[in-house]
């Protein structure tokens, strides 16, 4: 070959080389980019802020406020004190509002409004009967409005509004009465149903997940690092160990699925542990990380030079000294690498989930106690999938919110797995 | 003269007695029927062609050869009066010291690897004992000077000849009887082998030294006892000066001067 078309060909190789990697880039920013714009507005929500003076002759009858009797009002009684008040500082504001129906005047404010004002009042009966500012969930619909999901042509056709809400909700903007803003509770407040996705929170799923992955923690690393020790200095050499590491590799690559089914028969239908709860999950994906992180945990165990262990050795240390002085600090980074990614991955596994019922439409927090464990919880990626399946799309906007939240825990935890690489690396 | 015969006679007291000593790895013999005596206080060298056996016979004496997996040694080694495959093999490698042929500090500070055989081992009652027995051990192999100030900075950072310097010391910190250096300047310049010959002549005021060499000018140097092996035999083990000017063996005479190697 003459020496030109060498280099043409060099050429040709590096130019498909960058298109590749241009490609790859280009979907990149695409992904980040449609996940940003569906997801950011998650973040914000319209809120609504009345100034309340809640009759006690309809909230507490027998006038003692006793919170165990203030109870028999229920959400309903709540609503049309609600309603009542909206009018009240809608007229101090100076706006009309008689075009309204008196169903559309209710449905501007969240249907998770009124359980929040009566927690509210159980929790604090001195409220009653004076003037405190409270700030509520505004409908989802009107949210959807400033977020440019709703229009006032599209709520001509919508039952869940009206362009005359959307009008009033535009004056109570300008009145200072509504706002658009930073919304922390989508972190912390738990799932709601179909029909107020206004109030739904990662809170429950982010609490699954956290214990879930401090599950995997406690039990994954320690069995993978015994294991990988083991086999690595310990284990003789013969047939039956070959075995058990082929079958190491090959679980590594086994379909996540199935250890949900798995999980199922074995800790849910054999063991009868309860169905939906973090140990249970938490169990699942110890089994799925387990041979990611024995693997890592070998790699670097086998990276540590020989001749450190035979310095050990030689200064009288036993085997297990030698092993846990020596080889086991030196590993130790690639080890936490390992286990990092790992946990990564088990953060974001949804398939097992599924299958042990932790899809299940959960509204209470597991406690903070270690019981917490076996009580329902969801977790991120399943409550993600969640919302994508219901119909609002108020639900897919939450979605792309916890997809962004998702990542956001992913790359600083492969971030951390880097630095630490980097921290720690050894040239012997 | 008084003097030189109480010498002698510490000198003509053996350390460690090997009678038909034969070691294989798997089928393949790699040492055949050694017999030798070495010495207290004396430098013992090792010389012979690569892959005779040199550092398979060294390892019979601290047994790290155990650490082998299809290694088998036979035969007779005797230690202060016992088997030594009779040892536990974690006090017998605290009193017979190895040095490696490549420089192998573990990746921590420069106490720690000095400290680390006296911790294991219990020797020192408390911190101000500990600082004292690393101190005494980096004196010995001669590197105190250069590090005194720098105790807690890792091993690895230092040079070749200093990290090996290093290694001595961490290995006469648990006060061994016997030394065992398996090519130990083979990874150094000369200067730094200069100093680690200086410090061999030093350590055998108290120490057995076996060293293992590929250079006969080394081991003319250092040594006053010479073993030469060929293809897993000991050919001839005699006084240094005497094996360098009167071979007994045509091999030896044809390795030292040059035609084989
Ligand atoms: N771990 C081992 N496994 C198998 N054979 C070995 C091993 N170590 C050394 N040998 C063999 O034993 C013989 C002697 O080796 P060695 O003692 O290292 O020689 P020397 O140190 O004199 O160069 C060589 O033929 C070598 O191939
Ligand atoms: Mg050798």
């Amino acid at each position: 070959m003459s020496l030109k078309a060498r280099q043409s060909k060099e050429k040709r190789f590096q130019f498909a080389g960058l298109a590749a990697i241009s490609i790859g880039l280009l979907c990149l920013v695409m992904l980040f980019a449609s996940v940003l714009s569906a997801g950011l507005p998650a973040f914000q929500q319209t809120f609504i802020k009345l100034t309340f003076n809640l009759p006690a002759d309809k909230l507490d009858k027998s006038g003692n406020r006793n919170p165990q009797e203030m109870k028999k009002v229920s959400t309903i009684g709540y609503t049309k004190v609600i309603t009542e008040q909206l009018k009240l500082n809608l007229t101090k504001a100076g706006l009309e509002f008689d075009q309204l129906s008196k169903k559309e005047l209710k449905n501007m404010i969240s249907k998770e409004a009124p359980a929040q004002v009566r927690y509210a009042v159980l929790e604090d009966p001195s409220l009653l009967d004076r003037e405190f500012e409270m700030v509520l969930l505004a409908n989802g619909r009107i949210d959807g409005y400033y977020k440019g999901r709703v229009t006032k042509k599209s709520a001509e056709l919508d039952v869940m509004v009206s362009p005359k809400q959307l009008e009033l909700a535009d004056q109570m903007k300008r009145a200072g009465i509504l706002e658009t803003r930073f919304n922390g509770r989508f972190f912390y407040w738990p799932d709601a149903s179909d029909l107020r996705p206004e109030a739904a929170g990662l809170g429950v799923a982010l609490l699954g997940s956290f214990y879930m992955v401090l599950i995997v923690l406690v039990l994954a690393v320690p069995l993978a690092v015994c294991t990988a020790i083991f086999l690595e200095e310990f284990a003789p050499k013969n047939r039956f160990t070959d075995l058990i590491e082929i079958n190491i590799s090959n679980l590594a690559a086994v379909p996540s699925i199935v250890f949900g089914i798995l999980g199922l028969s074995l800790f849910i239908n054999f063991m009868d542990l309860p169905q939906s709860a973090p140990i249970v999950g938490g169990l699942c994906l110890t089994l799925m990380t387990l041979p990611t992180v024995i693997i890592a945990a070998r790699a670097s165990i086998k990276a540590v030079p020989p001749s450190i262990k035979a310095a050990a050795l030689g200064l009288g240390a036993s085997k297990v000294q030698a092993v846990f002085h020596h080889v086991l600090p030196s590993a130790a980074p690639g080890i936490l690498t390992g286990t990092i990614i790992g946990l990564a991955q088990a953060l974001g596994e949804t398939a097992p989930l599924l299958l042990i019922g932790m899809v299940a439409f959960v509204r209470e927090y597991p406690s903070l106690s270690p019981e917490g464990i076996f009580e329902p919880a969801t977790a991120l990626p399943v409550q993600l999938y969640n919302w994508t399946v219901r119909g609002d799309p108020a639900f897919v906007e939450r979605a792309s919110g916890a997809i962004i939240v998702l990542l956001v825990f992913m790359i600083t935890m492969n971030l951390l797995a880097i630095v630490l690489r980097k921290r720690f690396e050894r040239r012997w | 003269m008084l003097d030189t015969t109480v010498d002698n006679m510490i000198e003509e007291k053996p350390k460690i007695i090997a009678r038909d000593v034969k070691v294989v790895y798997g089928d393949k013999e790699a040492l055949r029927d050694v017999s030798l005596d070495v010495m207290d206080k004396t430098v013992t060298a090792f010389i012979g062609p690569s892959g005779c056996g040199k550092s398979t016979f060294l390892r019979c004496f601290n047994r790290m050869n155990d650490t082998i997996a299809n290694c088998r040694v036979s035969g007779s080694l005797i230690y202060d009066g016992q088997e030594i495959s009779a040892h536990d093999p974690v006090t017998l490698r605290a009193r017979i010291g190895m040095v490696f042929q490549k420089p192998n500090p573990f990746p921590k500070s420069i106490y720690d690897n000095v400290a680390y055989g006296p911790r294991i081992h219990g020797l020192s009652k408390n911190k101000a004992d500990l600082d004292g027995i690393v101190e005494k051990a980096l004196r010995r192999g001669a590197l105190w000077d250069e590090v005194k100030d720098r105790l807690h900075e890792t091993g690895t950072g230092l040079s070749g000849g200093q990290q090996q310097r290093l290694c001595i010391a961490r290995a006469i910190a648990t006060e061994p009887e016997v030394l065992l250096m398996d090519e130990p300047c083979s990874a150094l310049d000369p200067i730094a082998t200069a100093q680690i010959e200086e410090l061999i002549n030093e350590l055998k005021q108290s120490y057995s030294v076996v060293i293992v060499t590929h250079s006969m000018q080394q081991a003319a140097r250092v040594s006053q006892k010479t073993a030469f092996f060929h293809l897993g035999n000991l050919v001839e083990y005699n006084d240094t000066g005497d094996i360098f000017t009167k071979p007994s063996d045509p091999r030896t005479e044809s390795y030292i001067t040059g035609r084989i190697g």
